[in-house]
């Protein structure tokens, strides 16, 4: 492995979760000869993101293969070769390209397993970037997290953390079912202290167990991915005005963890959901039918708030652009509105 | 030249191929003759008549509304799925899009099994999950079985591809039609 990991103090290390979700990648290569990462640029360029940085000259050309550009063949070509049993690492750029290839992910892979009746199977991992990055406009900034969740057969998984990255993509290389991993551009770029259990080369984090980041008594804030980040920075701003605010980070949209999230409304009886996506039959949709169909929502205090995205295609212009997403500041009037 | 044919099941005749024209491929290596027998030819005859007694049974109970949905029938063509069958063993990957009845049949699913399935049965070869555009078998590499349009080539694509890799090169055939 590359030397990537900063050593800070024994049993500590610093890294980012571009390196995160690299390590992981190696680590899992290095393992299993089954598995081979797929996409555009991510051989020899290092990656379009640098995300792949290093695997190419690690492990050549039989193992890191480069593409041209079209989603419809590499993705239908993955899917084929997993079904055959090899195991694929897929790189969307974003996934907004993902959508020239959404017919291979939901049609040939998602479903394969139930067709025929266990006959087939995909063990397959669709990563990269989803939702805003930062001024690239209307058809490079959408959130897919809703229309994958939504399909029988996949798994959906997204990190925050370096913590989540490694153990996710991890536990996502491993499984024998199609995954959809998304990933956040803002966030490759953000540093986290990671205990040494973390770059372990068998860490992995259970699929479909969510992780509360921060205790609290007053409001549950629900969330994933980038928004885990702005929850923390408004639950820390509430914390000053004497509000107490736990937040759960999703980890796995699909299957969602009811449990945890019926749980803690238990102890705080009031529901913020927080996504960087358009609200119309989202995730905070889905969380809030979710408590409404359980017992949890006897135990709701008020009625559930959701922040997300405005429902526009995303501007280019950056004072347009930092309207249309959730910051701090908007969680912060949700968690005050939930308390009325 | 071709032998007097007997009644004995030993004689064979053999035939000259004609010319096609070829693309990335030496028109000189390829076999000119192909040899065979009457026992052989008649197990294909055979093989091609149930695969049409077949078809037209399942048009029958798709007009009696006892298979429903989509019915993409393959009376006519079963030249073609018998004589790529002939060329081919089970440790070859073949891949189709939805008219997939009788290459499930030659690769391993009895009629019984293949009817069941279009009429919705537990006892159907995927439990009446699939229908009649999803018919597999992994143990004999068929993978399918694919309702859309087209998907079926860079699905094929990624078979070749991994047999490739696994250096387990044999042959991988995309059915188009």
């Amino acid at each position: 492995m590359l030397r990537i990991v900063h050593k800070l103090r024994s049993g500590f290390a610093k890294m980012t979760v571009r390196e995160a979700i690299n390590s992981a990648m190696a680590q899992e290569i290095e393992r299993d000869s089954n598995v081979f990462l797929i996409g555009e640029e991510v051989g020899q360029y290092q990656g379009a993101y640098k995300v792949s940085k290093g695997l190419y000259d690690r492990f050549g050309k039989s193992r890191i293969w480069d593409t041209p550009i079209t989603e419809a063949g590499f993705t239908g070509l993955s899917v084929g070769a997993a079904m055959y049993g090899l195991k694929p690492i897929v790189e969307f750029m974003t996934f907004n390209f993902a959508m020239q290839a959404i017919d291979h992910v939901i049609n040939s892979a998602a479903k394969l397993h139930y067709m025929s009746a266990g006959g087939l199977r995909t063990s397959i991992v669709f990563r990269g970037i989803n939702g805003a990055a930062a001024s690239v406009a209307a058809q490079h900034s959408q959130c897919f997290a809703a229309w994958y969740s939504q399909v029988p057969g996949l798994i959906v998984l997204s990190p925050y953390d370096c913590d989540d990255a490694r153990g996710l993509l991890k536990a996502a290389v491993r499984d024998p079912n199609p995954v959809v991993f998304l990933e956040n551009e803002i966030m490759y770029n953000e540093a986290f202290e990671v205990p040494d259990n973390v770059m372990d080369k068998d860490y992995v984090i259970p699929i479909g167990k969510a992780k509360i980041m921060r205790e609290g008594k007053d409001v549950t804030i629900v969330t994933f991915s980038k928004m885990v980040k702005f929850s923390l920075l408004a639950a820390a701003e509430l914390e000053r005005e004497g509000i107490s605010c736990e937040v759960i980070n999703l980890r796995t949209l699909k299957p969602l963890d009811r449990t945890t999230i019926i749980e803690s409304i238990k102890k705080t009886h009031r529901v913020v959901t927080v996504e960087e996506g358009w609200g119309q039959c989202g995730i905070g949709a889905e969380i809030c039918s979710v408590i409404n169909e359980t017992n949890a929502f006897f135990h709701l205090d008020a009625p559930i708030v959701r922040v997300t995205g405005a429902d526009i295609p995303t501007p280019y212009a950056f004072n347009l652009e930092e309207l249309s997403f959730p910051k701090a500041h908007n969680i912060v009037e949700a968690v005050k509105l939930v308390l009325k | 030249m071709i032998f007097r044919i007997s009644r004995s099941c030993f004689s064979s005749i053999s035939v000259k191929l004609p010319s096609f024209k070829v693309h990335h491929l030496e028109l000189d290596q390829l076999p000119q003759t192909a040899t065979t027998t009457s026992a052989e030819l008649l197990a294909y005859y055979k093989s091609m008549q149930l695969q049409r007694r077949m078809e037209i049974a399942c048009d029958n109970l798709y007009k009696q509304r006892l298979i429903r949905g989509f019915l993409h029938l393959a009376d006519g063509q079963e030249s073609i799925y018998e004589g790529l069958h002939a060329g081919l063993t089970f440790d070859d990957c073949v891949i189709t899009a939805y008219r997939d009845h009788c290459i499930a049949l030659l690769r391993g699913d009895t009629p019984h099994q293949i009817i069941a399935e279009m009429m919705a049965k537990q006892t159907g070869s995927t439990k009446g999950k699939g229908g009649s555009m999803h018919y597999y078998k992994k143990a004999t590499n068929f993978y399918g079985g694919h309702g859309i349009v087209g998907a079926q080539i860079p699905l094929g694509t990624g078979l070749a591809f991994a047999q490739k890799v696994s250096q387990k090169a044999k042959c991988d055939f995309d059915h188009v039609w």
